[in-house]
């Protein structure tokens, strides 16, 4: 900044009037730069809540009975009622209890499995010679690109194969064995890459077991890789619909996204009813997010630097 | 070996654990392609007793499905115009939001909530918001923009741009935040030195903005483009691939021709063709842009 304001007092922070003969230029440089400020902070405001307005429908209407979401669905809810929760939450089918749960038990339990086992395998990887790390990335990588409606049907036909079509194992073993895997597998040799390999060497001359090493020294250095792993998958495999709607079935208990689809399907005008329904089927990853919004910046950020 | 920090390769437990993953990763997407490839080379039912090896006659099926190619076609469209519209809106929303101050740091924190939502629920939001009687139609009319209400999802192409706008909409999310990461990753003092040589304002776009948020914008459109190829959530709630099969993407017309039609055989064969698609549009994108890259 001082070397440029010494060449060019003009051009930066100096708060002399410019030289110019118009009107317009005689006001003083800093007020109309902090005019523009004002005007670009206020763009980007109008811009950024214009983009938002679904969410802002969703939030006020769910406050709202269905006469007020009809005539005035833009409006705050004033005096807000909570009767669209309490309906949702005593539907005679349970849909957000039940949904709730079950995408809850798929989620914990794809990504417990999903983390040491992607965490040692990239680790192991890190080990292996520079050809066949290529390899086997460039082989996981085109697992991400391969879209999900290509795999459903045969990885229903696995999974009935070894008994386990239309229940909450086979749904968490496709998930654990497919594309979520290899993104994990992605983070985390990626992150490796960054890890000085003396601290390693020195566990393995004080003769630390290699799954010591990994658990004791690995796994701790590995932890925003992890934080990235865990978050973006919660994410993916709570809101996921394909796999859930045809690998559990409609007769075989429903996660939150299904559960959605199958009870708002029916009733298209009931408004009140639909956005209870969807701000309490949307409000824990929703949560969940802004309460771990700098991890999921972090995450996104270092992934698309790479 | 110790000294090459190599563990010594006896050792079970890791050699274990990568057998595990690769068999699961085997499984779960090398079989399953495989099978695909195999499965799409009969005329596999299961309404049908028997299953026959029927050589390529899917894929000669394919060549006059018009249902066929009128959904690639679709894909491919929705797929192209949401890429660019998502890209484009996503870096201008990034330089509107290129500040630091806590304001903006919330304008960034809101900008990415479209992609925390379930693709399902989005499209409820916006099935809401597309019907008939629904707000976008009431702001419309009572502003006298247009005297009629429009049926967003009435008819075929409202219908299939209807689809492409509520994706935009979710991947302008992810976008605008890879696009802004990129555009703080630039070290400020670029800009002075640029300046310092005398370079304006266009020039400093040209030779550092542009060059610098170069691999955000690759990460950013492959991303777009794999995504919008897998698309199913968001169609299938808001249209399901009506009317008249107009938003009917291939993915859904597999899970037709599989689920609906039960033909088993066939789905797999246009599955095999979305895959090969897929593979083509990923790799030469990503080459496309990687080379750009350099040449800047």
């Amino acid at each position: 900044m001082t070397v440029s304001t010494s060449h060019r007092p003009a051009a930066s922070r100096s708060t002399a009037p410019s030289p110019s003969t118009g009107r317009a230029a005689s006001i003083p440089r800093a007020k109309r730069r902090k005019w523009a400020t004002k005007g670009h902070l206020i763009a980007a405001t109008l811009v950024t809540l214009a983009f938002v307005s679904p969410v802002y429908l969703t939030v006020v209407n769910a406050f709202k009975p269905q006469d007020q979401i009809v005539s005035d669905p833009a409006a705050l809810p004033v005096p807000p009622t909570t009767r669209n929760l309490t309906d949702a939450l005593s539907r005679p089918d349970r849909i957000i209890q039940i949904g709730l749960t079950n995408s809850l038990v798929t989620v914990v339990a794809s990504v417990i499995l999903i983390i040491p086992i992607g965490a040692a395998f990239s680790f192991w990887l890190s080990r292996r010679s520079a050809p066949l790390q290529r390899i086997v990335l460039a082989v996981f990588g085109a697992g991400l690109m391969i879209p999900p409606a290509v795999l459903l049907l045969p990885t229903i036909r696995i999974l009935t194969f070894l008994h386990l079509d239309h229940t909450y194992t086979g749904l968490v073993l496709s998930n654990v064995g497919g594309g979520y895997l290899a993104f994990a597998v992605f983070v985390y040799s990626g992150f490796l890459r960054s890890v000085p390999g003396e601290i390693i060497e020195a566990a393995t001359v004080d003769g630390a077991g290699t799954l010591r090493i990994w658990w004791t020294i690995v796994m701790p250095l590995l932890r925003p890789a992890t934080a990235t792993v865990a978050i973006f998958l919660s994410l993916w495999i709570w809101n996921d619909f394909m796999n859930p709607q045809f690998i559990l079935g409609p007769l075989h208990g429903q996660t939150i996204t299904t559960g959605v689809y199958q009870s708002l399907g029916q009733f298209s005008t009931n408004y009140a009813q639909l956005f209870g329904v969807m701000l309490l089927a949307a409000v824990i990853p929703v949560a969940g997010y802004l309460f771990l919004q700098k991890q999921f910046i972090a995450g996104l950020t270092s992934g698309a630097s790479k | 070996m110790t000294t090459r920090a190599h563990p010594r390769r006896g050792d079970p437990a890791l050699g274990a654990i990568a057998v595990l993953t690769l068999g699961l990763y085997a499984l779960f997407i090398v079989v399953p392609v495989i099978m695909s490839a195999w499965k799409s080379l009969t005329d596999e039912n299961p309404l049908k007793p028997q299953t026959h090896f029927v050589g390529f006659d899917n894929y000669t099926e394919m060549t006059h499905d018009s249902a066929l190619s009128d959904s690639l076609t679709f894909t491919l469209l929705l797929t192209a115009a949401v890429t660019i519209a998502a890209n484009a809106a996503g870096i201008g929303f990034a330089i509107l939001l290129n500040k630091t101050s806590l304001s903006y740091r919330m304008m960034r924190t809101v900008a990415f909530l479209p992609q925390v939502l379930s693709g399902v629920i989005v499209a409820f939001v916006w099935r809401y918001i597309l019907a008939q009687d629904g707000i976008l139609n009431d702001i419309l009319t009572t502003t006298g923009i247009t005297d009629k209400p429009i049926t967003w999802l009435g008819t075929p192409h409202l219908a299939m741009f209807s689809v492409g706008l509520v994706a935009a909409w979710v991947l302008t999310g992810f976008t605008t935040v890879v696009h802004l990461a990129a555009l703080q990753s630039i070290p400020v003092e670029l800009y002075q030195a640029a300046k310092v040589d005398g370079a304006g304002r266009r020039q400093q776009f040209r030779h550092i903005t542009f060059p610098m948020v170069a691999p955000g914008t690759t990460i950013s459109v492959t991303i777009s483009m794999i995504t919008m190829l897998k698309l199913y959530d968001i169609i299938a709630v808001l249209t399901s691939g009506g009317p008249a099969d107009s938003t009917q993407s291939t993915a859904l017309y597999i899970i037709k021709c599989a689920f609906t039609d039960n033909r088993f055989g066939y789905a797999s064969a246009v599955a095999m063709l979305l895959l090969a698609v897929s593979a083509v549009i990923a790799l030469s994108v990503t080459g496309l842009l990687r080379r750009r890259e350099v040449d800047l």
